[in-house]
């Protein structure tokens, strides 16, 4: 019985971290390859892990590419983009759970209902729309169609309903006016679900793609996602460069994810809730 | 006032005027409000519109009545894309959703290192579309991949075209939407299975439940809300397949792996035919509707 118990256990341990082996080769691979001089052979395991390795792909991604400016981009874009999203769906759902006013119901459903509406269905008509703007190539074009994220509302409003209510009741009775109130108290205390989605919201603006595919045709104006792969496709040969481009176009999402791990899981456990 | 509304609906409201509240109330929304009238509700109603016209980008659009639809009927590459899309939905879906299930089991069970684990089967989604097809690109290569590199020490002598032949292509497509997504589903599980009170487990364990009896008998009834939300979010994102197909094999194949997003985006941005592509947008739209609204009906109905 016990012996049974042991085997189903290692046999356990074995099948869970073969697939994880699975799941991390290749980004292994990716890593690997960025450091192997152009031209030698990364399709044979034994050869892969043998040196020599190089820091000269990087150096070459650096000197033939607008990685900075690329970087730069999606940085800016994202960060306004969260920022802003944050701010405005916190001011909505504040409103929508701690004040009564006509046309509550109708705006909620309204956000509501955005919820199933996919971008990929409305990206033609917001391109005709910033065409007739002058906004292509623009901040503006890639930043503001994203941040009225109903979800967030939704998310942010769950939190404010579930705010004992002494707390405003107490504040209100002091002569506090609503945006004090939700200056002072509620956008302060609800910190931890901001810092989730927030990391939510800035993952998805980063690996935004068919979006500024669209919006941003100049060069210098695309973001990482739809310039890496343009940068890519005059390597058809090369594995080298084009990974340690990958690593690069990877590097910050990466390190987001290692100090925000806990975060980051919390606010898609977020979006579970109904 | 009715007395059966939320009392935390009162608090603020009782001492003020109700005029002033409304004012005040609706300046706090009035941010989010624009920019998703402008952003989201406008393009909708715009494109619904546009998709009855010749529209044309930077030539003078006109009224087409419902030319554009008609077109579309006849059209067997439309038939083609959505047909494409509808397989990988049927597919994916699934697919995706049982792996998200099977990984958060592993996760959430009592063995060493499950924060590694964790870290290992989510680090995917945190890479971008692109990084991501090149990476597989890279490795599902015919001659210089890994991945047929790999199999050839095995003892293959076949040279595999992963991404040059159909059904190969789609299976490619999956694998690689697998890898990249599938932590996002397993996150979304583990958050429902660690909902689940021990004392249920140690209730079945007394009356002598085998694993497999008490998976069936706890966990999966437990996990029933979770599961109509995952397959509801799977579902749509399926039905959005485009960077997958478009960067991996551009469709191809021909265009046998050609889904409907992508038919929309050549269209609109190769063809520059906003008409047609806004109808099209239209009917996947409608249709995304139709599987959400079935969907919820049937979820409703297996909640009881």
């Amino acid at each position: 019985m016990i012996n049974k118990r042991k085997v189903l256990k290692m046999l356990q341990y074995i099948f869970s971290y073969a697939i994880a082996l699975i799941w991390l080769i290749p980004l292994l691979w990716m890593f690997i390859t960025s450091f192997k001089p152009d031209g030698s052979v990364v399709t044979i395991i034994s050869e892969l892990i043998k040196p020599p390795f190089t820091l000269h792909n990087y150096i070459k991604v650096k000197n033939t590419s607008m990685i900075p400016r690329w970087a730069l981009n999606s940085i800016i874009v994202a960060a306004i983009q969260t920022a802003a999203t944050l701010m405005v769906c916190s001011l909505t759902a504040f409103a929508l759970s701690q004040m009564k006013f006509r046309g509550k119901k109708l705006v909620l459903v309204l956000i509501t209902a955005g919820l199933f509406i996919p971008a990929e269905s409305i990206v033609v008509p917001l391109y005709t729309f910033i065409v007739k703007l002058g906004w292509v190539n623009t901040y503006k074009a890639l930043i503001l169609p994203g941040i009225a994220m109903p979800l967030g509302v939704l998310i942010l409003k769950q939190f404010y309903d579930s705010m004992p209510k002494e707390l405003t009741e107490a504040a209100s009775i002091d002569g506090a006016s609503p945006f004090k109130i939700w200056s002072r108290i509620l956008f302060p205390l609800s910190r931890t679900s901001l810092a989730s989605l927030g990391i939510f919201a800035f993952i998805q603006s980063w690996n935004n793609y068919l979006w500024p595919l669209v919006a941003a045709s100049d060069t210098s104006m695309m973001t990482l996602p739809v310039a890496v792969p343009t940068f890519q496709s005059s390597f058809n040969t090369s594995f080298s460069v084009p990974m340690a481009a990958n690593v690069l176009a990877s590097l910050p999402a990466l390190i987001v994810f290692l100090i925000f791990q806990k975060n980051i899981v919390k606010g898609i456990a977020m979006t579970g809730i109904k | 006032m009715r007395s059966r509304a939320k009392p935390k609906e009162n608090i603020i409201t009782k001492r003020k005027s109700e005029a002033k509240y409304n004012i005040s109330a609706w300046l706090f929304i009035l941010p989010f409000l624009i920019l998703y009238l402008v952003f989201m509700i406008y393009p909708i109603i715009s494109g619904f519109l546009t998709s009855f016209t010749t529209g044309q980008f930077g030539i003078e659009s006109k009224f087409n009545g419902l030319g554009n639809y008609i077109y579309m009927m006849k059209d067997k590459y439309f038939w083609q894309a959505l047909g494409n899309t509808l397989l990988f939905v049927i597919i994916s879906t699934p697919t995706i959703v049982i792996f998200g299930l099977l990984f958060s089991l592993i996760v959430n069970s009592a063995i060493k290192g499950t924060t590694f684990l964790r870290s290992s089967f989510f680090i995917p989604y945190m890479l971008s579309i692109s990084v991501t097809t090149s990476i597989w690109k890279f490795i599902l290569q015919p001659y210089t991949g890994f991945l047929n590199g790999l199999l050839h020490q095995m003892g293959v002598k076949d040279e595999i075209y992963w991404l040059g032949s159909t059904p190969l292509a789609w299976l490619s497509i999956l694998i690689v939407t697998l890898w990249w997504t599938v932590g996002f589903n397993m996150i979304l599980f583990l958050a429902g299975l660690q909902e689940i009170p021990d004392s249920l487990y140690e209730a079945a364990s007394i009356d002598g439940a085998n694993s497999w009896e008490k998976f069936c008998s706890i966990t999966l009834p437990s996990l029933r809300g979770v599961i109509a939300l995952v397959v509801q979010l799977q579902i749509v994102a399926s039905f959005k397949l485009f960077g997958q197909p478009w960067l991996l094999t551009g469709g191809g194949p021909g265009t046998s792996t050609r889904p409907i997003v992508q038919y929309i985006y050549q269209t609109a941005f190769r063809s520059w035919d906003s008409g047609y592509a806004s109808a099209m947008s239209f009917i996947l739209f409608i249709v995304i509707g139709l599987f959400t609204l079935i969907h919820n009906k049937l979820s409703q109905r297996i909640e009881g």
